[in-house]
Parts: structure tokens; C-alpha cells; sequence
């Protein structure tokens, strides 16, 4: 209440300025001087009606508009055939919506929410500054919150299935863990930026979090550690070709006739043995191209 | 309608097995399900998950030579045996299974076709990118004139060994494998220069402008084919290799293995 009363004095003055000056030196006592206030109080909140009720109408309309736009914009990205198939998409058309429809309603309710928030600080029931401000600041957030849950969903599943069809040549049944296991390390990072987002503490969830990307780099690396020395020789190899498919070399004790080369391997072959060298002994040992003659 | 199927009970009577030629899955499925007689699927893909199967590299569009392949990569995996009564069933027009034809296992001499490709040093479908390549060189030409290429596929570096560079070698440090979407037209215009093209095992092209340098002795190919066509059927039998050479007098694309004819296709049937 104190922050509003100066407010209309100050338009008191400005809009019936005469009217008051008039009435005022006829009616001097003390309970009559509150009258005026009253009225200009009443009128002002008139005021503020018309002013909110235009800018209820106006957000609404804006909301609509942004609603549709999206839509179209997401359409015209081809959205729709990007998610398909993902589950977030299915459970969406089982609940007779859609990714596309989701996310533009979102933003739709966005600028509602904001113009309501607005509204109702105009007309005064939000009075306190400070709380519509923060208000309004925790609304973007949470609308970026949904969105990144959204996308990170059908990021999600379509990282599942790229996986899943990556590893459709591999026939082993437990390779089928690797596609949900990077579905879940996708929602979860998904689930980590959604709670920073709106403000709750995630310190935990990230130490978590890189525990296991540690471990994941780990175990590539001791996994991985022969064929990242093979590739890079491999590398240098197919790119300088110190010998070729055909030459005579002798690697280490094994000599034969280079039969082909791929960035992990070298095969080389004799009359009774094919040997299958890595690229990193060929390095490391050397080669040495004998001249037949 | 009875005296019509009877026609057809002539035809299967006492097969001992039913190559099914490029079968749908559901077709595949209620003959599976029927199981009174061996199901031998002759596809390019095992897609039906087929028990016995025999992979078909090429789509022949000649019915005779899609089912001597199929009997011959039968007989070759032992899924029949000699003498074997085959019920085929096979496609001439465009949708669908048609034709029921029978034969049997010994009826044609031994081509090799089969072993052209489940055998050779190359993976399959390397030996179909080259002949596929070959025969479309040769229904093309280079600019309307017929050519003659030879490709050697496969052992590469024992065909390194046994021949000698005309020329310098336009793929020396390249890293083009044949079924690269550039490669038809490369080739094409490649296929200008004298001698042989080298592949690897892998499908590598290693080498054009190759001079082969085989002993002829004992290759035993047709009378009438000119010196391309021996040099690519010495070079096969001197090594692992196979050879597909495109004629450039009568536009056949043959294929040599071990020194002899394996195959041989009219590149216009495609």
C-alpha cells in the first residue's frame, strides 16, 4: 500500500486538477478530504482495468500468434520427420498431440503466463515489485527447462536409434544394452541442464556425472589404446606410402608381398603364410622393401 | 481346374528339393511351413532367414542361367545332392514369383560360376562391383565406340609381381575402391589406356596401365578370343586372382578363374 499511494496523487493532480481545487476551499473538514482520494482511487482503478484488459488482450493474441508461428516454423524445419519414430513422439500421438504441437503450446503458454503475471501487477494484486520480478524472471527459465526436457527426449531416443541400427550388423544380444545406455546418459545430462536451469543444486548429479564420463574415457582409453597407435601409423601410411600393394618387404621376421592395407592393418603374404601385421609394429619395427632380382 | 494342376504335379513330382528364387518373406514362410521337401532360398540376401541358402551375386535376368547358378552353388554347399530332381521356382516377368521349372542337379556340366564368386580371394561383392562395372562399360562404350578393359581382382600383389607399368600409374597413392559413385566414370575414362587394371582383395584399384606378364602355357580358353582375353585367363591361372574382361569386338564381358571361362555375359541382357 505505501508504494501505491503516491502514484495517484501524482495523476490526481495531473487529470482533474481544477475540478479539486474548486471543491476544496468550500469543504474544509477533516473526513470530507477523503472523497476526493476515494473517487480518483476508484477512477484509477478503472484506469488500470482498461489498461490491463488491454494488455490481457493483446497477450493473448501475441500468445495465439507465437503459438502459430512456431508451429510453422517447426514444420517448416521439417521437425515432424526428424522426431519420428522416437518415443517421445509416440507417447506424444497416443496422448493425440504431437512434438511439433507440444513445443509451440509451450510457447504459447509462455506469453500467456507473462501476460497474466502482467496483468495482474497492473491491476495490483501482484503488488510487490520484487516478487513480480522475480516472477518473471523464473518464467523464462522454466519454459527453457520444458523445452530442453522436450528436446532432449527425442535427442534421446534418436540417439537411441541411430545407435541401435549402427549395431544391427553386430549379432550379439548383449550389444542391445549399448543403445539404451547412451539413450539414458542423454537424459540424464538432459535432466541435469533442466534442473540448473530452474535453480535446484546439481552438484551431486554432475560429480556423478563425471565419474562416469571418467570411467568412460578410462576404459576407451586402455580399450582403444592399440588401435589409436595402429590408426595413427595407419594414417601416415596410406597417406605416404612408403611401400605398396605388391612390394616385397619384411617386417620384423615376417617377409612376403604386400597384399593390402587399411588404416589398422597391413597384410602381408608368402607362399604358405598370410600374416596380418598391425600398423604400429610396422612402425615400430621398420620395413624393409626387398628388391627382388 | 484340376486337369490344369495336375500339369503342375507333373512338373514336382519327386522333387527332393525347392529352390525358391528371391522369395518374399511371406512367401518363403507358408513354404517353410509346408516342409515336405528341402527349401533352398537363392537370393541376394539372406533377408527371409533362410536355412539353406545360396547367395545370388549378380540378378540375372536370363531364367536358365539364374537357375544353373542356383543348382551350381547348391551342388557346391552340398545342399543337394548329384542327381537330385530340383523344383524351381522362379521370376520371368516383373512381379512376383511365376514359373515353376524342373531340372536336374547334374543336368548342365560344371561352369564354375559359383566358385567365380564364394570362392575367390575378393569378397563377393567385389567381384559383382567389377562385373557390374564391366558391363556397364560395355553397354556405354567411351562416347559411343565400343571398348575392351581387363580388370584383374583379387592376390594383387602376386599380379604386381608377375607384371610390368606401361606407363605411370594414374592410381599410385589414390585410394579408390570400386563401387565408389565416381569410379564408373573414371574408369570410363580410363579405359582408353593399354593393359590391365589391378584390385585388390579389398576392391582397392591399385594399378592401370598394367602389362601382365603370365605364362600362357595350358590356358585353355576359346579358339577366337584375341590377346586380351589370354592374358586375363593366364594371369588366373597363375595366381588367385580372376579376371573380368570386356571384349571389344563382340561387347561380351567374361569372367576367368583358374585359367578357364567362367562366366560369360551379354552386357545388354542388363
Amino acid at each position: 500500500m505505501p508504494v501505491s499511494v503516491p502514484v495517484p496523487a501524482v495523476v490526481l493532480q495531473a487529470d482533474d486538477g481544477t475540478e479539486t481545487t474548486a471543491s476544496d476551499p468550500a469543504v474544509d473538514l477533516g473526513p470530507l478530504s477523503d472523497v476526493p482520494g476515494l473517487e480518483a482511487l476508484v477512477r484509477l482503478f478503472q484506469a488500470q482495468l482498461v489498461q490491463a484488459s488491454v494488455v490481457l488482450g493483446v497477450g493473448l493474441v501475441l500468445g495465439v500468434f507465437v503459438g502459430r508461428l512456431s508451429k510453422r516454423l517447426l514444420q517448416a524445419a521439417s521437425v515432424p520427420s526428424l522426431v519420428e519414430g522416437t518415443a517421445f513422439e509416440r507417447s506424444a500421438q497416443s496422448l493425440g498431440l504431437s512434438t511439433v504441437t507440444i513445443v509451440a503450446g509451450m510457447a504459447s503458454w509462455f506469453v500467456y503466463a507473462v501476460t497474466v503475471l502482467a496483468t495482474l501487477n497492473i491491476v495490483g494484486v501482484l503488488s510487490t515489485q520484487q516478487l513480480f520480478q522475480s516472477f518473471v524472471g523464473f518464467v523464462p527459465q522454466l519454459f527453457i527447462a520444458g523445452l530442453v526436457v522436450v528436446v532432449g527426449f527425442v535427442v534421446a531416443d534418436k540417439a537411441e536409434l541411430l545407435v541401435s541400427e549402427r549395431l544391427r550388423g553386430v549379432k550379439l544380444p548383449e550389444v542391445t544394452v549399448v543403445p539404451k545406455l547412451v539413450k539414458y546418459s542423454v537424459l540424464y545430462v538432459v535432466l541435469l541442464i533442466a534442473l540448473g536451469q530452474i535453480g535446484v543444486q546439481t552438484l551431486a548429479l554432475v560429480a556423478l556425472l563425471s565419474v562416469y564420463t571418467l570411467g568412460i574415457v578410462v576404459l576407451s582409453a586402455v580399450a582403444l589404446r592399440d588401435f589409436l597407435a595402429s590408426g595413427a601409423a595407419g594414417l601416415y601410411l596410406l597417406m605416404r606410402q612408403p611401400y605398396g600393394i605388391g612390394d616385397h618387404v619384411e617386417i620384423g621376421d615376417r617377409d612376403g608381398i604386400v597384399q593390402g592395407m587399411d588404416v589398422f592393418v597391413t597384410r602381408v603374404e608368402n607362399g604358405t603364410e598370410e600374416y596380418i601385421v598391425p600398423n604400429s609394429e610396422v612402425l615400430e619395427h621398420g620395413v624393409v622393401r626387398l628388391r627382388d632380382e | 481346374m484340376a486337369d490344369v494342376l495336375e500339369l503342375l504335379d507333373d512338373i514336382v513330382a519327386g522333387a527332393d528339393a525347392v529352390l525358391l528364387f528371391s522369395p518374399s518373406g511371406s512367401y518363403h514362410e507358408r513354404f517353410d511351413a509346408a516342409d515336405s521337401v528341402g527349401v533352398i532360398v537363392v537370393a541376394p540376401d539372406n533377408d527371409v532367414g533362410a536355412e539353406q541358402f545360396v547367395e545370388l551375386p549378380l540378378e540375372f535376368s536370363d531364367v536358365s542361367k539364374r537357375i544353373r547358378f542356383g543348382v551350381e552353388g547348391a551342388m557346391q554347399r552340398e545342399l543337394v545332392n548329384e542327381g537330385d530332381v530340383l523344383a524351381c521356382v522362379s521370376r520371368v516377368f516383373d512381379d512376383g514369383l511365376d514359373t515353376v521349372s524342373r531340372v536336374r542337379s547334374d543336368a548342365f556340366p560344371r561352369s564354375g560360376v559359383y566358385e567365380l564368386f564364394a570362392d575367390s580371394r575378393a569378397p563377393p561383392d567385389v567381384i559383382r562391383n567389377v562385373l557390374e562395372l564391366a558391363i556397364e562399360l560395355g553397354k556405354k562404350g567411351q562416347k559411343g565406340k565400343p571398348v575392351g578393359a581387363l580388370f584383374v581382382v583379387g592376390d594383387a600383389g602376386k599380379v604386381m609381381n608377375k607384371s610390368r607399368p606401361l606407363s605411370y600409374n594414374p592410381f599410385e597413392k589414390s585410394h579408390v575402391h570400386v563401387g565408389d559413385p565416381i569410379v564408373n566414370v573414371m574408369l570410363k575414362e580410363f579405359s582408353r589406356l593399354d593393359g590391365a587394371f589391378v584390385i585388390s582383395d579389398a576392391g582397392k584399384i591399385v594399378s592401370a596401365y598394367r602389362y601382365l606378364e603370365p605364362s600362357a602355357e595350358g590356358v585353355d580358353i576359346p579358339k577366337g578370343l584375341g590377346a586380351r582375353h589370354m592374358a586375363g585367363g593366364a594371369i588366373t591361372r597363375d595366381t588367385n586372382a580372376t579376371a573380368v574382361v570386356l571384349s571389344e569386338s563382340d561387347g561380351l564381358v567374361r569372367a576367368f578363374k583358374n585359367g578357364e571361362l567362367a562366366l560369360e555375359i551379354d552386357p545388354e541382357d542388363y
